[in-house]
């Protein structure tokens, strides 16, 4: 969506990837530095800052509100892990709550009209992959090397092992990317329906776009985003148990 | 542009990075400050709770240091009433047995001085008799005696009254 759309409507939909915003070599490979990235870097740096804003000069009796909303948010994070993997998994609460951030704020941005990072196959593609090598390292450290290669004699344990980043990247991917494609649609067939009827300005596109929005954008947003986290977790905590 | 779908090396070094270095501010800035706080309240109320239990123990203790001291001191108030008592019991004897002897001497005082008075009305009533002797004789015998004779009559007639007494 650019501004001036929203003056004249959306004449043609364009589907694409994220923009290309710089590229550079590094040993011939070349890198690029995209749409998704600049976007991503933005909301690290503002998560941090506002990490470093809500826990700033905390006190042991919190008279900031800010303090409180940082120890529920901690405790939120602490809960749903304690009660998803187990009391000895604590330490994955950073991690879980900076995929769900990541994640959320990611398909979020679209509602500030930038292009979601989790709209992006790479981005999905790489926290799966980061979920899947811990669980391939929780399943190794349960049942040793030989254990966990001898799980491999039958071929199809491959086929499931390799299907879970791959359903996790895709799901993610699949509903922010379709929603973001659904509301081009919306809006470009709103934009025809008001220069059907005649009216120089799309006067449907103003509203209407936003009430579907609350499902594609924010409540797609995160339901996968908890999604992410929850199959991560359980994945992780079900690798760690033997049968 | 890159393809709708497509799998770019760049972004997903960037984006490993990225969930990296916000997993580990997380870690540090987020959980790591809540969790400093929250073992220090935790440790405060322990504290608090140590300290209220060691209080309530001086308390208990105080109460029954008390109590010994207030057993004591009932003890010897009882104890100082006793010994006073026993001393008033004392002193109103003695006061007794004083007023007791004194009221001997003075009896006997008073034994004494009716003896010299009885002596003196006998003294008296000896001089009187011996006139009322003389007298009587005079009238009784009608004749002059000499004082010399008068004497001793009167003398042997008093110790005659005396004998017969």
């Amino acid at each position: 969506m650019k501004v001036s759309d929203f003056f004249q409507g959306v004449k043609n939909v364009e589907i694409g990837g994220p923009k290309i915003a710089f590229s550079f070599d590094v040993f011939g490979v070349k890198i690029n530095v995209t749409e998704t990235i600049i976007i991503s870097w933005a909301i690290v740096l503002g998560l941090t800052l506002l990490v470093l804003f809500l826990t700033h000069d905390m006190k042991k009796k919190p008279v900031k509100k800010r303090q409180v909303i940082a120890e529920f948010l901690v405790e939120t994070v602490d809960n749903l892990v304690k009660n998803t993997m187990g009391e000895k998994f604590k330490a994955f609460g950073p991690y879980i709550a900076a995929l769900f951030a990541s994640s959320i704020f990611g398909s979020l941005v679209s509602l500030i009209g930038l292009r979601s990072v989790t709209a992006d196959f790479s981005t999905t593609l790489t926290w799966a992959l980061m979920s899947f090598v811990m669980i391939e390292t929780a399943k190794i450290r349960t049942d040793g090397i030989g254990g966990y290669l001898k799980s491999f004699i039958n071929p199809l344990n491959i086929i499931s092992e390799v299907s879970t980043p791959v359903s996790m990247s895709f799901r993610h991917f699949g509903n922010v990317a379709g929603g973001m494609i659904i509301t081009s649609l919306i809006y470009f067939a709103l934009t025809g329906l008001s220069t059907a009827i005649g009216l120089a300005v799309p006067v449907f596109c103003i509203g209407i776009p936003a009430v579907l929005s609350l499902y594609f954008d924010l409540f797609s947003g995160f339901m996968q985003a908890f999604i992410f986290i929850m199959l991560t977790m359980i994945y992780i905590e079900s690798a760690c148990s033997k049968e | 542009m890159l393809d709708f779908l497509s799998i770019d090396v760049g972004t997903i070094i960037f984006t490993l990075c990225n969930l990296l270095i916000l997993f580990l501010v997380f870690k540090k800035f987020l959980f790591g400050r809540v969790y400093k706080i929250l073992d220090e309240r935790q440790n405060d109320v322990t504290e608090t709770y140590n300290k209220a239990d060691e209080s309530l123990e001086h308390a208990k203790s105080l109460e029954s240091e008390y109590s010994a001291l207030m057993q004591g001191a009932k003890e010897e108030s009882a104890e100082i009433i006793r010994n006073a008592s026993k001393k008033a019991q004392q002193r109103s004897d003695e006061i007794i047995s004083d007023a007791k002897k004194e009221a001997g001497t003075i009896l006997a005082k008073a034994d004494e001085d009716v003896e010299r008075e009885k002596k003196r009305a006998q003294n008296e009533l000896r001089g009187e008799i011996s006139e009322l002797a003389v007298l009587v004789a005079q009238k009784v015998v009608e004749k002059e005696i000499n004082e010399e004779d008068h004497d001793r009559f009167i003398n042997d007639f008093i110790e005659n009254v005396g004998d017969l007494k």
